[in-house]
């Protein structure tokens, strides 16, 4: 069956009632996840797992999916209203989305930033379509030795990509591994760090940890906050932008799209990293870059459009490889695997009905997000109206709930209420939880491969440094290298967060 | 065109971090950011430690085919190894900057221990009395003691929630929770 068939294979599913509704279903709650504060996508797809359950895995990916890139949308709601990013990537959107909001041209930095998404979420997902295929197909050729060499490579990069410091972000790395060595050894089947419990011999829950690091420990640190808040309500008359806005915004859109696909790859922080990377590029280019700051509608649209794709190029080493690179794709990976679904290279050859129902489903949320997101976008700000300590109770009720839903235990509670304490004290003294999760993620598969690759070798090392590893290496090394270059000639880090900050 | 609408988020939170009473208070403390970092380095140094002994009563292995303990003692090695790489850049920053203000953190805020407190009686609970019992006693006490409204309305509010989780999981979507004594 030629791709193409592959596709139109996929839309049957994706378009089907079924597969249209839990899409909706996806993408409404991924806007809603994004436009409140303390919730992100991550927290938003652990909170509605358990409903996946009694659905086909294709069907429940659809949905978790959804929640991914509709809390991309979502998020860039409350920075252009409130100057509240929903979430991480949207925060470069607060400088001058909210600066425009102030000067009453709220209607056009939402059209223009909900355009930008839809145009960078579909190229995004091109190149999931274009680029996954061929890149599993090589992938299989390949031996256990290569994938230790790819996983390694992947930890590395988010000790050095991360935005705070590295030390601390490589001992969240070595962390996350430790932690993912506890239970049954998988190739020995000897019991480590279980203390004799039988609830932890299949690992700590993924989803307990995930809830409690990022979820529980957002909202422990909000609930120190005490601030009165503005909102900015546009009328939907007032979204249609105007000539000088649109053509200010084309090229910056263009660029987006460019610089989102390419870090979408790079495991890590890619899609908060890429928004910075989007706005340095468009104040080094611009005519007015004194306007940047103060409502410049390029500002908007690059980050925007950047943030949302990277969506899609974030399944790329998910689906061809197995490796999730940031931690919303990591959960992806661990709803796969409960549903019996094994991603990486043979996923297309075995479930080849879940790879492009996925991709169909992408379009078509791209889609449903933006018919969604500009006409209830008052509706959307009214959420916040809710008073936090109201939806902090009600949040952690769902988040109980739906831990405890995954294993049927009460040591998954345990594990969440823990691992939210210890997030929020980690936090606070600038501890990164992603590359905590991502390593917990990757930690049992490079294990087993390890040790697998040296058993076929006869106990040799040599092996990790054989003809395939070494190209792979060298040329995944050699267009790191080339990125971190570029951000750093552009500045992103210094310029933009001091201007973030100020902001 | 845009009309601005007051959305209060945190209104009814009783003192802000910034206030200078909470110097005076027990509560939050006030801690050094470089003598919390020391503390959590220490923390990450004792994991790293504790993971590497217990690895090293599991079968290591050889060199070239390790066994199950060889990988989580590597890693626990390396924890202490960074932990104290942490500790070290702290005390190198300070001398630097012997000068400069240490950033002050604040740990114990009121609305964070209260919620943290509940959270930890959910899992003792959560069988005893019944996911729908315990959860409705977490929000009550949440809505009372941080979103600072009447018992009365706490209860029924609580009480309405815990309806709509029946519906929605115990009905919809046929999740089993426990339900302690009933």
């Amino acid at each position: 069956m030629t791709g193409f068939e592959q596709l139109v294979r996929g839309f049957s599913v994706a378009l089907s009632w079924k597969g249209l509704l839990y899409c909706f279903i996806g993408c409404l709650w991924g806007t809603v996840v994004g436009v409140l504060p303390g919730l992100g996508p991550l927290a938003g797809m652990t909170l509605l797992l358990p409903l996946t359950f009694g659905l086909d895995p294709t069907i429940g990916i659809i949905m978790l999916t959804g929640i991914f890139y509709g809390a991309m949308y979502g998020g860039s709601t409350t920075s252009i209203l409130v100057r509240i990013p929903g979430e991480a990537a949207s925060v470069v959107t607060c400088i001058d989305g909210y600066e425009m909001a102030r000067q009453g041209r709220a209607g056009p930095a939402l059209m223009i930033s909900a355009v930008g998404s839809f145009i960078g979420g579909t190229v995004s997902v091109l190149g999931l379509m274009f680029i996954a295929p061929p890149l599993a197909k090589v992938m299989i050729a390949i031996g256990p030795s290569v994938e230790v060499v790819l996983m390694l490579l992947a930890l590395f990069v988010i000790s050095i990509v991360s935005a705070g410091s590295r030390i601390k972000t490589a001992t969240m790395v070595v962390l996350g591994l430790l932690l993912g060595t506890i239970g049954l050894d998988n190739l020995t089947g000897a019991p480590r760090f279980t203390f004799g419990s039988p609830e932890l011999s299949g690992g700590l829950s993924f989803a307990a940890l995930a809830i409690g690091l990022f979820g529980l420990s957002e909202i422990l640190i909000n609930l120190e906050k005490t601030e009165t808040i503005k909102a900015i309500q546009p009328k939907l008359r007032d979204l249609i932008p105007r000539w000088n806005d649109v053509r200010d915004s084309a090229p910056a859109i263009g660029r987006g799209s460019v610089i989102g696909f390419i870090f979408g790859i790079i495991p890590g922080v890619s899609h908060v990293v890429s928004t910075f990377v989007s706005y340095a590029v468009e104040k080094r280019l611009s005519k007015n870059p004194e306007q940047f700051g103060k409502g410049a509608i390029a500002g908007v649209a690059g980050p925007e459009t950047a943030n949302n794709a990277v969506t899609g190029t974030a399944m790329i080493p998910l689906l061809a490889l197995g490796i999730p690179s940031i931690p919303a794709t990591a959960l992806l990976l661990s709803a796969l695997t409960i549903h019996g679904v094994q991603p990486g290279p043979l996923l297309l050859t075995d479930r080849p009905d879940v790879f492009w129902g996925l991709v169909a489903s992408m379009y078509i949320g791209n889609i449903i997000l933006l018919m969604l997101n500009l006409p209830l976008v008052g509706i959307f700000v009214n959420l916040l109206r809710i008073p936090y300590q109201w939806l902090v109770t009600a949040i952690l009720v769902i988040s109980i709930i739906g831990v405890y839903s995954v294993n049927s235990s009460v040591i998954d509670i345990w594990i969440m209420v823990v691992s939210g304490g210890i997030g929020y004290l980690l936090r606070k003294l600038g501890y990164e939880m992603a590359p905590l999760l991502l390593a917990l993620v990757l930690g049992d598969r490079l294990e087993s491969s390890f040790r697998l690759a040296l058993t076929m070798s006869g106990g040799s090392y040599a092996t990790f440094l054989d003809t395939a590893s070494v190209v792979v290496l060298g040329s995944a090394l050699g267009l790191m290298l080339l990125i971190q270059g570029l951000a750093w000639v552009f500045g992103y880090r210094k310029s933009v967060t001091d201007e973030a900050e100020r902001a | 065109m845009a009309d601005q609408a007051s959305v209060t988020n945190h209104a009814s939170a009783p003192q802000s971090p910034h206030e200078p009473a909470s110097q005076k208070s027990l509560l939050p403390r006030v801690i050094g950011s470089r003598r919390a970092g020391l503390l959590a380095a220490g923390a990450l140094a004792l994991i790293g430690l504790i993971f590497g002994w217990q690895a090293s009563r599991l079968d290591l292995g050889q060199i070239g085919l390790p066994g199950p303990g060889f990988f989580p003692l590597l890693l626990g090695a390396l924890l202490v190894v960074f932990a104290a790489a942490i500790a070290i850049e702290g005390r190198l920053a300070s001398s630097k900057l012997a000068s400069s203000k240490d950033e002050p953190l604040e740990f114990g805020h009121a609305q964070v221990l209260i919620t943290f407190a509940a959270l930890l009686t959910v899992p003792l609970l959560f069988e005893l009395l019944g996911a729908y019992i315990t959860l409705g006693l977490m929000s009550a006490v949440l809505l009372v003691c941080i979103a600072r409204v009447s018992l009365l309305l706490a209860v029924v509010s609580s009480a309405v929630g815990m309806a709509a989780c029946w519906y929605l999981f115990g009905e919809l979507l046929g999740v089993r929770l426990p339900i302690g004594p009933f």
